[in-house]
């Protein structure tokens, strides 16, 4: 009985701690920041983010997101603002509605193409019907069968 | 019937990049349309390296603005400066103005080389690099071609010419004569 009081408890625990993990939080500012900087390109670096290079160029980047997250900017306000001056290429992840896009899309292209193609080679590559033999094949088939096994002994 | 058409498709494929590599190729790549190319130009106002005031793109209106980042630690702002040099003495009390924006370094270090390359034009400091920023400033050398309309003409990536530098300014003034 207590064996099962106390399985029940460490459940009840344990399904509380997942609860609590799992309930959505207020974003800190800090984690504001660190979302954004992770996501812009670091323009003279190769392929590092703000959040990781340091670099003069992304210190100043970091610290303009900081000011525009304390002034109460919106994620997208401030990723328009680097838009503006840099384009998409700014941003680490190019979004999908732009000719950026297309890294993403290109690839699904091929591999559609390439199943498309797979298909079609697999299905011309079929066995054609074979017509059946007739009675006069099936004789000599049957007769040459009888000769073989006879000479075979 | 389909090998047909995945011959059609390879050929349209092939083509396709031959087009793009040719069209890339074609592009001068200090040359770059993207981002404040067509755009009007951020507007700042800095202060000028030396402390004697500050500048303001805004009263510049109605003029041709080269905007040239520099900075002193940067080879080949050094190797373009001989070119800026011959550009504001050729346009020097015309409706040309040359701005030198200094970034990424102290004020002192910055001046001591506007000194020593006898930068005579406005030079000023961005000392937070907000105004880089704002016109999506790789890294310097970078010149802006601004129209009287205020509009972002051109843009050069990398240490610029002499030529570069009049056929833009040119093109501009010409704009600003049609209309």
């Amino acid at each position: 009985m207590n064996r099962r009081i106390a399985i029940a408890v460490a459940l009840l625990a344990l399904a509380a701690a997942l609860l609590l993990a799992a309930r959505p939080h207020e974003v800190t500012a800090d984690e504001r920041i660190d979302q954004i900087t992770t996501e812009i390109r670091c323009p003279v670096c190769q392929g590092l983010s703000v959040k990781d290079s340091t670099s003069e160029t992304a210190r100043q980047m970091r610290d303009l997101v900081t000011q525009r997250v304390r002034e109460g900017k919106s994620d997208a306000e401030i990723e328009a603002e680097f838009r503006a001056a840099y384009g998409d290429w700014i941003f680490l992840s190019p979004p999908v509605t732009s000719w950026s896009g297309l890294v993403w899309l290109v690839p699904i292209a091929a591999l559609a193409a390439g199943l498309v193609l797979v298909t079609g080679r697999l299905r011309s590559t079929d066995t054609p019907p074979v017509a059946a033999p007739s009675p006069t094949e099936v004789a000599a088939l049957r007769e040459r069968v009888a000769r073989e096994e006879a000479a075979e002994g | 019937m389909l090998g047909r058409v995945v011959r059609v498709a390879v050929v349209v494929a092939i083509l396709g990049l031959v087009v793009t590599l040719a069209l890339a190729f074609r592009r001068d790549p200090h040359d770059i349309k993207t981002g404040t190319v067509n755009k009007p130009a951020p507007a700042f106002t800095l202060q000028r390296l030396d402390g004697s005031g500050e500048v303001s793109l805004a009263d510049l209106s109605g003029k041709v603005v080269v905007v040239n980042f520099f900075a002193s630690w940067c080879l080949p702002c050094t190797q373009e400066n001989p070119a800026l040099v011959r550009v504001y003495e050729r346009y020097r009390g015309s409706d040309v103005v040359l701005l030198g924006v200094n970034l990424q370094e102290t004020r002192e270090n910055g001046l001591a080389y506007v000194k020593r390359m006898g930068m005579n034009w406005p030079t000023l400091a961005d000392d937070d690099g907000r105004v880089a920023l704002s016109y999506g400033v790789y890294g310097p050398p970078e010149t802006f071609f601004i129209g009287p309309d205020g509009i972002i003409a051109g843009r050069h990536i990398g240490p610029i010419s002499e030529e570069t530098l009049v056929t833009g300014i040119e093109k501009l003034r010409g704009q600003a004569v049609s209309r």
